[in-house]
């Protein structure tokens, strides 16, 4: 149905005259009150559960995380306002803010911080946070503000980690009192916005938290509407029925960009495209995997599909990051790919064959990415059968092991941590990799636990590129993330694409 | 077997269609039980903690006694708890259930006015008005050759409006009034600014309820779109069944009766043809309750409208059976009501049975 409307759709909106949108609501729009378009909802209230990148903003109205990042992506103080990693990296102590409160008007603690990242973990609550924060063994609390965390090994990432995915602060005596269920349905944080009401697949409405700690936002009512269909965005925003959205395809939101009353951009941010892949089935040979990758026309892929905004990738991480290669470059080269074919067998008469997947309307064009990536393997010799796949099936074949050889995909990494994005592409005991050669993975693991800095990026460097030596993983392209706004809101961009309603302001 | 009495016959009527409901309702249940266990996906593989899950929901437990267990549960009213969601699904439909009602009810209505105001028109104009529709002497035709082009008019203009699928009505309606007239909201149920008040679920109704205009009005504006989108596909039905069925009423020895007793033609319709003909018409909504109601996943995904479609619609995107069964049985538990209040309205304002 999703592709029958967005083709029809998009079939007529080409035949819109650019004209300026007029509000469509029934009185004049509050002056400290914005809507935003959103692709898809947030996985329940509890915010160390799913480690879901887009929910992530939204969770980030409601709660705070013990550090956060400024919009280059640096660590700044969060609820706490010092922290120290331990030289061998097996503690780290964080000295909490002592004039921070829930929604419910109690006091935040440092028993609420051992609570998140301990012991709700250590009672068997169902939450991913339990794989971030695997290494922890204890966190003493010697007063109400101070707080020591203890691993197991070493964990040079943990600073990075208090201010990624999931990891917010929830309060422990309200979870305790009221329950997972209560606490879902009526969720209390410490964010800058509280929850005033949720229906689930439509709108969150949440009201400016007053006592809010923190810089008090300017927009008092955030309205997030979750519009999953990229077409029906871009209908909402000309229209004016929202006034930011995300994540359309880059040919509409160029459209959109000659409105008089709009603005659009395309950011390139932290996340990364790329192919996961396997190291079994038809992707047993090392040959077919390498020939796959060399076959890939990235550049080509920028120009078609991102207006060449989206950088070409070698290794699996952005380039200025520190796990970066300059010095390292896999090229196009499909004279390559035939000849690595040709030596397992195979050529465009009698072609490998492999299964590919993409989810189609996640990232802009990745769909079309999937099919000219096809087209790409064609000419070599891979025939490859592409099926589409969910956002939600594909974490599941993934957590099964059961994904195609091949699976284009939008990987996130809001802190830039090397670690962040090949340790979890290529770990083989973890549920983000299809990949699960244990060679490779024990090098992975062993990474894992080395302290010194130094020594860990240079690991994490050359990690990177035996991955892609080896055909582990095909990284393509930097993302791009597509936002149209009204002109008059103004709001503050940041590195890893989050768009967060307490930076917006009308101007 | 003894005769029995008007008033027994009608509860032994009521009772056999009651047990005819459960009937249908525990044979929809075993299906979807079935068909959801035979899907290549697994129910717990999305939750962390994959043990954990397939403890809590049965999943260990062999097919036979998973079903009992869940039957065992609805009776207690407890419908699961949805996996992506992370809340019970009787609290999630208890939202998104009256919100498809509402939608429903009112795309009934858009489909009825229409369907029969198109369809008097449609014989008024094939017939040449009310006088023309002759008794058995006319052969069916008031006006002649005038007549048949006028029908063949009317069936084609009626099978092209039958045509238009409910979510391209929704996408041009969205195109039109939403974004070049920029004259009606097409998402969600109410402007950002206002507050949803929750008293019945029924969003009209509880904003009358808690005395707030402005929300009623916005939430009245957000409903014309999908309504008339989702009600505009049916209206070409009740048409050609009311034309149809008027014209056979028209043939009739009753309606002769009346003109002979001075009855005008006004009387004659509103009293004894329109009263005829609604019975077909009742039957093609009973026919098409489940139809409008499948339709309407469509039209609520695309106007990003609350309802159980869309909560349906989500819950497959995120392999959530818990909320996948829980909306289908709601689904037919709303179909099997909508049906036997039709087949009420049926005995009501059918004489035959009425008389016997």
């Amino acid at each position: 149905m999703a592709d029958l409307s967005r083709r029809a759709l998009l079939g007529v909106l080409v035949a819109v005259p650019h004209s300026a949108p007029s509000a469509v609501q029934g009185y004049p729009k509050a002056r400290d009150a914005v809507t935003i378009g959103w692709p898809g909802d947030v996985a329940g209230w509890d915010p160390n559960r799913r480690f879901v990148p887009d929910a992530q903003p939204i969770y980030k109205m409601l709660y705070d995380q013990p550090l956060d990042q400024d919009p280059r992506l640096n660590l700044v103080p969060g609820l706490a306002k010092a922290w120290q990693l331990a030289p061998d990296a097996r503690s780290l102590e964080v000295e909490l803010r002592d004039d921070v409160t829930f929604h419910d008007g109690t006091k935040l603690t440092s028993a609420d911080f051992r609570w998140t990242f301990h012991e709700r973990i250590a009672a068997g609550h169902e939450v991913d946070t339990a794989r971030s924060w695997r290494k922890v063994v204890d966190i003493e609390t010697p007063s109400a503000t101070r707080a020591i965390m203890r691993f197991g090994s070493p964990a040079p990432t943990a600073p990075a980690w208090l201010a990624f995915l999931g990891s917010f602060v929830v309060p422990k005596h309200y979870m305790q009192k009221v329950g997972l269920a209560a606490f879902g349905a009526h969720p209390v944080g410490t964010g800058p916005y509280r929850l005033a009401e949720h229906q689930p697949g439509t709108r969150i409405v949440l009201e400016r938290n007053d006592a809010y700690w923190g810089p008090k936002p300017t927009m008092r009512r955030v309205t997030v509407q979750i519009i999953n269909n990229p077409s029906a965005r871009a209908a909402a925003i000309e229209s004016g029925n929202v006034d930011l959205t995300v994540a359309m395809p880059v040919r509409e939101t160029a459209r959109l960009g000659h409105i008089a009353t709009l603005e659009a951009e395309l950011n390139p941010i932290t996340r990364i495209i790329l192919l996961q892949v396997r190291d079994d089935a038809g992707f047993a040979d090392r040959n077919i995997r390498l020939a796959a990758h060399h076959a890939i026309d990235k550049q080509a892929l920028s120009q078609a599909f991102y207006g060449n905004a989206a950088v070409p990738l070698s290794v699996p991480v952005i380039p200025g990051s520190p796990g970066f290669l300059d010095d390292f470059t896999f090229p196009h080269d499909p004279d390559m790919a035939r000849e690595l074919l040709s030596r397992s067998g195979y050529s465009p008469a009698q072609p490998a064959r492999i299964r590919m997947a993409t989810t189609r309307g996640q990232f802009p064009a990745d769909y079309d990415i999937a099919r000219a990536i096809v087209g790409m393997w064609k000419t070599v010799g891979i025939e490859a059968a592409l099926e589409v796949l969910d956002y939600a099936r594909y974490f599941e074949l993934n957590r099964a092991g059961r994904l195609p050889e091949a699976t284009l995909y939008s990987f996130d990494n809001a802190i830039g941590d090397p670690e962040a994005y090949a340790a979890y592409l290529l770990a083989p005991h973890q549920p983000y990799s299809p990949w699960k050669d244990t060679a490779l993975g024990e090098k992975v693991r062993g990474l894992f636990d080395v302290p010194g800095e130094a020594e860990r990026i240079a690991g994490w460097r050359a990690l990177n590129r035996e991955a892609v030596e080896i055909g582990a993983c095909m990284p393509l392209l930097r993302s791009v993330q597509t936002l149209v706004r009204r002109k008059d809101l103004a709001y503050r961009r940041f590195g890893n694409g989050w768009v967060l309603p307490q930076t917006m302001d009308w101007i | 077997m003894a005769r029995l009495a008007p008033c027994g016959r009608r509860l032994l009527a009521i009772a056999q269609r009651l047990l005819a409901i459960a009937q249908r309702l525990l044979t929809v249940l075993l299906l979807l039980f079935i068909v959801l266990r035979v899907l290549p996906a697994d129910p717990a593989a999305p939750a962390a903690e994959i043990g954990a899950t397939r403890q809590q929901t049965s999943l260990d437990e062999a097919l036979p006694m998973q079903f009992a267990i869940w039957l065992g549960w609805l009776v207690q009213g407890d419908l699961g708890h949805s996996s992506h969601l992370d809340r019970p699904v009787a609290g999630l439909l208890a939202e998104a259930l009256p919100a498809t009602v509402e939608l429903a009810i009112l795309a009934s209505s858009v489909a009825v006015l229409l369907g029969v105001a198109g369809g008097l028109v449609l014989f008024a104009l094939q017939w040449g008005g009310w006088q023309g529709a002759g008794g058995r002497g006319t052969g069916g035709r008031g006006t002649g050759r005038r007549g048949e082009t006028r029908a063949a008019l009317a069936e084609t203009g009626t099978m092209l409006l039958m045509s238009i699928p409910a979510f391209l009505w929704a996408l041009l309606f969205i195109l039109v009034f939403g974004v070049l007239l920029a004259a009606m909201p097409f998402t969600g149920r109410l402007d950002p600014g206002l507050s949803r008040p929750f008293i019945t679920g029924f969003l009209l109704l509880d904003t009358l309820l808690v005395g707030d205009p402005r929300a009623f009005l916005s939430a009245a504006r957000h409903m014309v779109l999908p309504a008339v989108a989702l009600g505009i596909g049916f209206a070409p039905l009740v048409m050609r069944v009311l034309r149809a069925s008027l014209i056979e009423a028209y043939q009739a020895d009753y309606i002769l009766q009346a003109r002979l007793r001075g009855l005008s033609e006004e009387q004659v319709l509103l009293r004894h043809a329109l009263g005829h003909a609604a019975l077909p018409t009742l039957g093609l909504l009973r026919a098409q309750c489940g139809l409008l109601l499948g339709a309407a996943v469509l039209v609520e995904v695309i106007f990003a409208y609350p309802g159980m479609g869309r909560l349906l619609v989500d819950a497959m995107r995120n392999t959530d059976l818990s909320v996948i069964q829980g909306v289908v049985l709601a689904y037919c538990a709303v179909v099997l009501s909508a049906n036997v209040l039709i087949d009420g309205l049926h005995l009501l304002l059918n004489p035959r049975p009425r008389a016997r």
